[in-house]
Order: C-alpha cells, then structure tokens, then sequence
C-alpha cells in the first residue's frame, strides 16, 4: 500500500520534472496501464482470458471520438458515456461467451472483437472506415473549466481516473464477489456447486472489465486526436494480454508496470531495428518460461529474499 | 413428510439405464447410505438429486417441493450441500479459506462488491466452526493442495458442513484413503453424526464404512433399488447377498 502512495506521489509531481515528449510517452503508458489492469480482473482474478480485449479499448476509443465530433458533450461526460456503453455491451457479449468456457471462451471473445473490427470498416458514416475518426477535439468543459486541454492538465484527467479505477478494481478482489472470482479461478465446478451462480459473476465481472477497458480506450482518442482500426485489431489484443503476462497477473499494478515495460521496450527498441517485436517476443518467452508471476513477481520475490 | 423424497427418478443416456425408477425417502435427522456395486448408478443418482444432470423421468421433493425445475446452485442454496467423488477443493487456498468461501454461499450478501468485513466475519465463524467439528484447525492455515489425503477429504465434509445443509449428500467418503486413514476418517465422521442432528445421504461402497455409519441402508443394482432397509435386514437380505455382498455377512 506504501508502495502504491509513493507511485501516486511520483506520478503527481512528474509534469514538473520531465520533458514534454516524455510527458506524452507517460500518459499513453498510464492509458494502456488501465487497459492491462482492467483485462487483469477477467485473466488474473477469474481466469477467463480474453483475446478480445481490444474490442473494450476500441468501443470506448470510437464512442467518445464520435461523441466529441459530433455532439456538443464536455469531455469528462463523453468519456464516461463511453465506457458505459463498454460496460452495457460486454454484457450482451459476456452472456454469449460464458456458454462457452476455457479455449471455447476465448475464441468467442476473439471473435466478438474481430466482428466489431469488421463493423468499424464497414460503418463509414459512424467509424470513418479505414480512414477512422480524425480531429477529435479535447473539448472544454464542464462548468468552463479548460484544464484538459493543455498537454498536463490531461496527463492529471488520466491520472486521476487511473488511481480512481485501481482503488475501485482493489476494493472489487478483495470483496466477497473477490473471493467468489478467485473460486471461479481455482475450480469453477466446486464453486458451482457451493450454490454460486457462476455464469453471472463471470459475466458481471466481464462487464466491469469492459467499462473500465473503454475508459482506457475514450481516454485515448481525444489524447490521441484519433480513432482508427487499429485500435481493434487482434494483434492489439494480443499485446494487452502480454502486458498483463509480463507485469504479473492477479496482483492490479502489474499489468501498469508491464504496459508501461511494454510501452517503453517497444520505443527504445524500434529506435535500433524494425523487427523490435521479435526482441519483445523472445522477451516474454523468457517471462512465460522464468518468470511466471512476471516483472512484479520478480521484484517482491528480490524483496523476500 | 419426509425431508426428501425420491419419485420413480430415471436417468436414460441412450440405450443404457443408469438409474431406473428409484423411489426413496430420507427422514429429518436419518443417516442413510446408498450402495451398490461399481455402475450400480449411484454416483447418477446423486447428481441427479443435486441437479448436476436433469432427469429423464421421476420427481426430487425436499421439503415437499419440487426441485425438478431448480438448477444444480439453486438446489444448493436450498439446503443440499454436496462432496464430490473426487476431492474437489481451491488447491491454493487454505483450508480455511476453503471453508469460508462455502459458509459465504449461504449468506444473503455473499456477492457485495465492496467492503466485506461483516460478511467475511460471519462465514469465517461459520467456516472455523465446521472445520473444529471435523478436526481441522491444526491444519486451517495450510493451502488445502499440500494437505494430506486424508485430510483433504475431511475438509471437503466441512466446507459443506460450513454451509449448515439441510441434507448433506457425500460421494464415497473415504475413496482413496488408506486403512488407517479410513479408520480415522470413520471415527470423526461417525462423531459428526452422533447426535441425529444431521441429515445424511451418503454413497460408499466400503462395506465396513456402510455398517458403522449408516442406520438405513438403499442397495442399488444394475439402476434400480433391491433393497431398503436398516443394516442387520440389508445384510441378511438373499438379493443383496447374491447381486453385491458376496458372502460377506
């Protein structure tokens, strides 16, 4: 708890110490630090692993770009918006995969994210197609405050909603829903036979992830000035599950760091070679191999020692 | 009324009959014990009375209420709390831990996502309790996958005696112990039923088990009942001698 009070402090006072690239670089990695963190609920604390979880970040990224384009909605109010309408969707999506569990799951969530892939280059009138969702607007607002749209000011919006969400995320493992989670994890049959419905904690906790993915995701587009398909495609996805792999499942801060690890490894890397997702991969083949428990496993474990 | 009633239960998988038409009442306060030889469908039966797999015919009445439209957790939460023929625990939990979790089930807010002291409060009392019933406390803070075997079969008994059941349904209780363990395992269970207070179905095909716990027995064979009575009439009984006992009385 110590630790995570001095991160918070760190993060707080960085605008007044780095660069502005940095800046930049720091709160993309914050983004796709609560992307890692929500996907942690379903892979770490419950073992449904997802391969489709850039369906959440690109339904938030869209949503709130769309929102922002075209209707006069404050920023802060967009972006929630848009992580309900993660949440409310993952429901629907989270009723269907659940008929399934294991590989099947993860397949029906890899497919679910590529349908919406399809739908985003389709729906040109909404998505833009392949040119995607360009000029979104950091708007002003609520009650005339300007603050989000400086550089800093959105760094904080970002900080703020990624401390509220790992708090809430925290407080969520350690309830009585976080330990039926953690039964569903270690034997699903027993904890369905203990008179717990299964199917609807999977699917309530499948939709927590979501809405919290697509806070991530609605964070991006106005941060980013765009939305495009990217944002959906399985290779993304794919990536998020590294970044909770290698940071350390089932522990919520691991996957920041292994987003922020990730995020950092790929812009030192590419600035040597252009096959730096080769490097990354034997990276997190020796992870998976040596370190299970990933990077915050490694630090405790030294801890402990 | 008996507390739970069994109506011409049927389970057909095809061409095969695995329990065919078994009619059974088990009183408030009964230890009773079904046996049969290996595919006599008693293993079936219980999962059809906890709704594991429907029924192809035949009624479950607990309480006088049908439990034929129930799934398998809200049986459960009805008051049948089950073991599994094969230990089914949370490996990396502790037993108490284990034993939490199950009292959990039984509590109106066992889903709060926040907080949680009271509730945990509650179903550890609840869950300590059970495991001190059945002997456990020394080992509580272990994780229930480095307990012995022995041990892990008795924790499963208390996590479903944490659930304070109605009726407690156990498949083969002491499957896979030594004959030591066995001994030891019998010895607790039959103190746990000591007192009438418990309502207990269970499936076993120890015969020495059989005779020291349970006052009625139902012998199953080839799907159906041949027999059901209390042990010193089963034990005599021609049918039992020749399709199970083997002489054994």
């Amino acid at each position: 708890m110590r630790a995570v009070v001095c991160a918070a402090i760190v993060l707080a006072i960085a605008p007044f110490g780095l660069p502005l690239f940095a800046m930049t670089l720091l709160t993309e990695a914050l983004i796709l630090g609560l992307l890692a963190m929500s996907l942690d609920l379903m892979v770490g604390y419950t073992r449904l692993i997802s391969f489709g979880h850039a369906a959440a970040y690109g339904l938030g990224a869209y949503t709130s770009g769309y929102l922002l384009l075209h209707t006069s909605l404050p920023l802060p109010f967009a972006v929630l918006a848009a992580s309900a309408l993660a949440g409310a969707v993952a429901i629907g999506v989270a009723w269907v995969c659940t008929l399934a569990t294991g590989i099947s799951f993860s397949m029906l969530t890899l497919a679910f994210a590529q349908l919406l892939y399809a739908v985003a280059f389709k729906w040109t009138s909404v998505t833009g197609a392949s040119d995607g969702l360009a000029g979104i607007p950091r708007r002003a607002g609520p009650f005339g405050i300007t603050m989000f749209q400086t550089k800093d000011g959105y760094y904080y919006l970002v900080l703020f909603c990624l401390l509220g969400a790992y708090a809430f995320c925290r407080s969520l493992v350690r309830s009585p829903f976080g330990a039926v989670l953690r039964g569903i994890r270690e034997n699903e049959a027993k904890t369905l036979s203990l008179g717990y419905n299964t199917r609807l904690y999977k699917i309530a906790v499948v939709a927590v992830s979501f809405a919290l993915g697509g806070l991530a995701g609605a964070l991006y587009s106005p941060f980013a000035g765009f939305a495009n398909t990217d944002l959906l495609f399985w290779l993304f996805s794919g990536q998020v599950l590294i970044m909770v792999i290698v940071g350390g499942q089932g522990t919520l801060h691991g996957p920041i760091l292994g987003a922020a690890f990730f995020m950092l490894l790929e812009h030192v890397l590419s600035l040597y070679t252009e096959s730096w997702a080769l490097f990354f991969g034997l990276i997190f083949i020796g992870f998976v191999m040596f370190a299970p428990e990933g990077i915050w496993g490694l630090l405790t474990r030294r801890v402990r020692a | 009324m008996a507390l739970l009633e069994l109506d011409g239960l049927t389970k057909r998988y095809g061409g095969l009959t695995a329990v065919n038409g078994v009619t059974m009442r088990v009183e408030a306060g009964e230890v009773r014990a079904v046996i049969g030889p290996n595919g006599a469908g008693k293993t079936s039966l219980f999962h059809l009375i906890t709704g594991v797999v429907p029924a192809s015919a035949g009624d479950v009445r607990f309480e006088g209420r049908s439990l034929t439209r129930l799934s398998s957790y809200q049986r459960c939460q009805a008051g049948l709390s089950r073991t599994f023929q094969l230990t089914s625990l949370f490996p990396e939990m502790t037993a108490r831990e284990n034993c939490r979790l199950s009292a959990q089930a039984r509590l109106a807010r066992r889903w709060q996502p926040y907080g949680g002291q009271a509730v945990f409060g509650e179903a550890s009392t609840r869950g300590d309790e059970a495991l001190e019933r059945l002997g456990l406390t020394a080992v509580a803070g272990r994780p229930a996958g480095l307990l012995s075997h022995g041990d892990q079969r008795l924790l499963e008994v208390a996590m479903a005696l944490a659930q304070r059941p109605r009726v407690l349904l156990l498949d083969e209780p002491t499957q896979g112990l030594s004959v030591e363990e066995t001994l030891t395992a019998v010895e607790t269970l039959a103190g746990l039923f000591a007192g009438g207070r418990l309502t207990v179905l269970l499936v076993e095909h120890d015969m020495e088990v059989v005779f020291r716990l349970a006052q009625k027995i139902t012998v199953m064979h080839r799907g159906s009942v041949i027999a059901d009575d209390v042990p010193s009439v089963v034990k005599e009984d021609a049918a039992v001698q020749a399709a199970y006992l083997g002489g054994y009385a």
